[in-house]
């Protein structure tokens, strides 16, 4: 083995990223692939590597599967029928490895951006977000991610006992709907926290949630929130009653 | 009104402004009735000020609006505000997936996993924890999968006015000809 091998899997940001520094390293024509050649050197970098985040070597094994796939079907006879002109095994590859590329050279001119503007700051930085008392003065346009993490904080506190006994809890989507609009019938705005205090099991939480989430989508509510993880506040929304 | 009753308002605008000041808002702040000026103009006389006078900051045009930033020489002495050294820099995973989306957007998380050939699950996760990315509805297609998008804090953050400001992509059939020409 000789030592050009010992390249950390590591510094590739997957097999594509790997396959387009082979053929860069062999000089190789990405339009006429030796794939025999390249599957050979891919394996060994992909067996080399000490260890493989579990995550990426699925990715990495994925396309050595593909790599070996093609250079079987390369070795079949080709039966040509009629006019049809048969597609080169290797031509799917091969635009994945030129459309990676593509995106793989502008990484490099934000990559620049980035090193650029770091050393200037801004009067008012990213993501800061005015402090004020009136909790829903702001963030009219809360964002369901914001709302997904607000949700997955807030029900951190409605772990489930260790032992519980079995019972029977029905509760729907509809009922919880019924429940909420109620509630906003009698009051302009609901704090969710505070709506949760009421409820002991996770079950009704997740449904009450999934309520608020349908009626946001009806627009039968609107929710507002003044900053991440901070309690959402429901309020009618334009087709509340309806 | 004098213009340099105009310009300290726009300073004072751009003091306060939680955003990048656009015109349109500035026209609002300044009331009916007002001369109306555009804020090109202002900004322009502003700048130039700073400038003569050697302030250490300036005006920057960025995601369609004007803020105040420091300028670089600052940055030493700035970074000593935080606690950590300074800005925290994107991995190149983050990088690949933010030039995907902002490329192709809107787009899914398999579209872009089928670029980049890897799972890219927890770039998105970061490039949305740091607001760089957003999600804007739900593609069409069956599974109904979340779209992506960049946000205002993206062009802040690469100092982009848009992304209309960024080179287009090279063609593939440009990428071949150089792949060829390499090899003769």
């Amino acid at each position: 083995m000789d030592k050009n091998h010992r390249i950390d899997l590591e510094m590739f940001e997957g097999p594509l990223d790997l396959l387009l520094f082979l053929i860069k390293q062999d000089e190789l024509n990405i339009y006429d692939i030796p794939i025999a050649q390249i599957t050979k050197k891919f394996l060994t970098y992909v067996l080399l590597a000490k260890e493989l985040k579990l995550q990426s070597a699925g990715d990495f094994v994925l396309m050595a599967a593909t790599l070996m796939k093609i250079k079987a079907r390369m070795l079949l006879p080709i039966e040509a029928e009629g006019d049809d002109e048969i597609e080169d095994p290797r031509t799917e590859l091969m635009n994945m490895l030129l459309e990676y590329k593509r995106y793989k050279e502008a990484t490099a001119n934000f990559a620049e951006l980035e090193r650029h503007e770091r050393p200037y700051y801004y009067h008012i930085p990213i993501n800061w977000t005015p402090q004020q008392e009136d909790q829903t003065a702001i963030l009219e346009d809360v964002k369901l991610y914001d709302i997904m993490l607000t949700f997955q904080y807030l029900i951190k506190n409605f772990e489930e006992p260790a032992t519980h006994s079995v019972a029977v809890e029905e509760v729907t989507l509809s009922e919880q709907v019924g429940y909420l609009n109620g509630l906003l019938q009698a009051k302009a705005k609901l704090s969710f926290s505070t709506l949760l205090e009421q409820f002991n099991s996770r079950l009704i939480v997740v449904v009450t949630f999934l309520a608020i989430l349908e009626m946001l989508r009806n627009r039968q509510v609107k929710v507002k929130q003044t900053k991440l993880f901070d309690d959402l506040l429901i309020s009618r929304g334009n087709q509340f009653g309806n | 009104m004098e213009i340099n009753e105009l310009k300290q308002i726009v300073e004072a605008l751009l003091i306060a402004t939680p955003e990048p000041l656009t015109d349109a808002r500035f026209q609002a702040c300044l009331g009916e009735g007002e001369i109306q000026l555009p804020l090109t103009e202002i900004i322009a006389e502003l700048q130039a000020d700073y400038i003569n006078s050697d302030r250490s900051f300036f005006i920057k045009e960025v995601a369609g609006g004007f803020q105040i930033v420091t300028r670089a020489e600052y940055e030493h002495y700035i970074k000593g505000l935080f606690s950590k050294s300074g800005k925290l820099r994107l991995s190149q995973a983050a990088l690949e997936t933010l030039a995907i989306v902002c490329y192709r957007q809107p787009v899914t998380r398999n579209d872009i996993e089928s670029i980049r050939g890897v799972s890219s699950d927890s770039s998105l996760r970061t490039l949305l924890d740091r607001k760089l990315l957003e999600i804007r509805g739900r593609d069409e297609g069956p599974g109904r999968a979340l779209l992506y998008r960049t946000s205002a804090e993206f062009l802040q953050y690469f100092g982009l006015n848009s992304v209309n400001d960024l080179p287009k992509l090279r063609e593939v059939e440009d990428i071949l000809v150089e792949e060829q020409d390499d090899l003769v």
